[in-house]
């Protein structure tokens, strides 16, 4: 399948533009690169001045957001309805507390106790409660404090919560800019990948899009592994194999359960979901790992095409996921 | 006043009785219908449903088609993918 690729980094991670026609995929990249700068810096949570970072400097104050802020949260308190809370933006703190407060690139791999719990005084958390106790003091606020006026275009987040949209958010950015680049294209297919989640829009190739679903999005998508074929919608993989470091010695990642304020202990390290969306996709892969041995019944109870990753490697297709056995393709 | 006649008196204590029974059905009635009026209409303590509702009921002008199904399931395609060979990708799905 001849198509035209593009690659570059942005949100701190790799981006990938695919075009089914080689002179639409200046037009595509440009469109997507305006997306993403937009993105960045409307909820980016590493940049002083996003507006992410001016919103939660300002918890208990109602502020008016851009329409694109505002499509972010929508979609994250969306997420997190549908999910029971699995997926929750209110794990901001939580997740700077376990070490992640900056850019990925800029985290050291090791290093001391995070320093929050220090500066709270260790007669509040006595050490020999453990590190883990510590973590929970910050104990996530959950998403139904937010208020969001999509009308009148404001937010109002309760004292001491702090948005993390790095989730959906990545995903809500790859349906984005798969629809600019689209548009950009005059109609022709698109393909655009942000660190592995994937949005699609336009007439596929022939027999689809062809993903290998891999527990790295580094991974060179011509190895060996599951390729499946895929037409329209988007495809996300939520992975506690990546993205990881470690505090004192505590090996830590970035999916964080809201239930304990600390990164997901559960029985799946990788999971695959092909939905109608990239965000969609997003929301039930993320949730997936999150809601651990609960995960295939709901999985299943979505009727989305699933693929679990155990943490000893075996793997589990759920719905209408292909049969890895037979190619049809 | 001419006294009555235990028929009389019969007949005027059943018409007490059937009286007595309507104003106390419609008086329950009438309980039950304001408990649910009340109940309807009173937000209670803050939940989860109750405040999910109060993120959604304004209107929305400023979403786009990736969040239109705001409150609705999670949305499989229209197609379902299919297998592919191995070493045929384009393009790799995993963590990040």
């Amino acid at each position: 399948m001849a198509v035209a690729l593009k690659s570059w980094k942005a949100l701190g991670t790799s981006v990938h533009v695919l075009s089914t026609h080689d002179d639409g995929l200046d037009a595509a990249t440009t469109a997507v690169r305006d997306v993403l700068e937009d993105v960045d810096e409307a909820y980016s949570r590493f940049r002083a001045d996003s507006e992410l970072t001016r919103l939660n400097a300002n918890a208990g104050r109602t502020i008016r957001i851009s329409p694109l802020l505002a499509t972010a949260i929508d979609a994250a308190l969306r997420a997190a309805r549908l999910t029971d809370g699995a997926v929750d933006p209110t794990i901001g703190r939580a997740i700077r507390v376990a070490g992640y407060d900056d850019d990925f690139s800029r985290i050291s791999a090791e290093g001391p106790h995070p320093a929050l719990p220090r500066e709270r005084g260790r007669e509040a958390f006595p050490p020999e409660r453990g590190r883990a106790m510590k973590l929970r003091a910050w104990r996530v606020p959950g998403w139904q404090g937010i208020r969001l006026d999509r009308r009148l275009r404001t937010v109002w987040l309760p004292h001491g919560v702090e948005l993390d949209l790095g989730s959906t958010g990545k995903a809500l950015a790859a349906d984005l800019a798969a629809t600019a680049a689209l548009a950009a294209v005059g109609g022709r297919g698109v393909l655009v990948s942000l660190g592995g989640d994937i949005a699609i829009a336009g007439e596929p190739p022939s027999g689809g899009w062809r993903i290998l679903v891999a527990e790295d999005s580094r991974a060179r998508p011509d190895g060996d592994g599951d390729v499946i074929c895929v037409p329209s919608g988007g495809v996300a993989t939520s992975s506690t194999t990546v993205r990881r470091w470690s505090r004192d010695g505590l090996v830590l990642h970035h999916i964080i359960d809201p239930q304990t304020s600390l990164p997901t202990s559960g029985p799946f390290r990788t999971v695959t979901v092909v939905a109608a969306t990239c965000l969609d996709a997003n929301i039930a892969s993320t949730a997936a790992i999150v809601r651990g041995e609960a995960a295939i019944d709901w999985l299943s109870s979505c009727g989305l095409p699933a693929r679990l990753v155990e943490n000893d490697g075996t793997i589990h297709y759920i719905g209408p996921w292909p049969d890895p056995t037979s190619v049809a393709a | 006043m001419d006294s009555l006649t235990p028929t009389q008196r019969d007949r005027g204590l059943e018409r007490l009785r059937r009286l007595t029974f309507g104003a106390a059905a419609g008086g329950l009635i009438g309980v039950v219908g304001v408990g649910i009026a009340a109940a309807a209409s009173y937000a209670g303590t803050p939940s989860s449903n109750a405040t999910a509702q109060t993120t959604t009921t304004t209107t929305d002008t400023t979403t786009n088609s990736s969040s239109s199904t705001s409150g609705s399931d999670l949305q499989s395609g229209p197609q379902a993918p299919t297998t592919g060979s191995s070493g045929s990708g384009t393009v790799t799905s995993g963590g990040s």
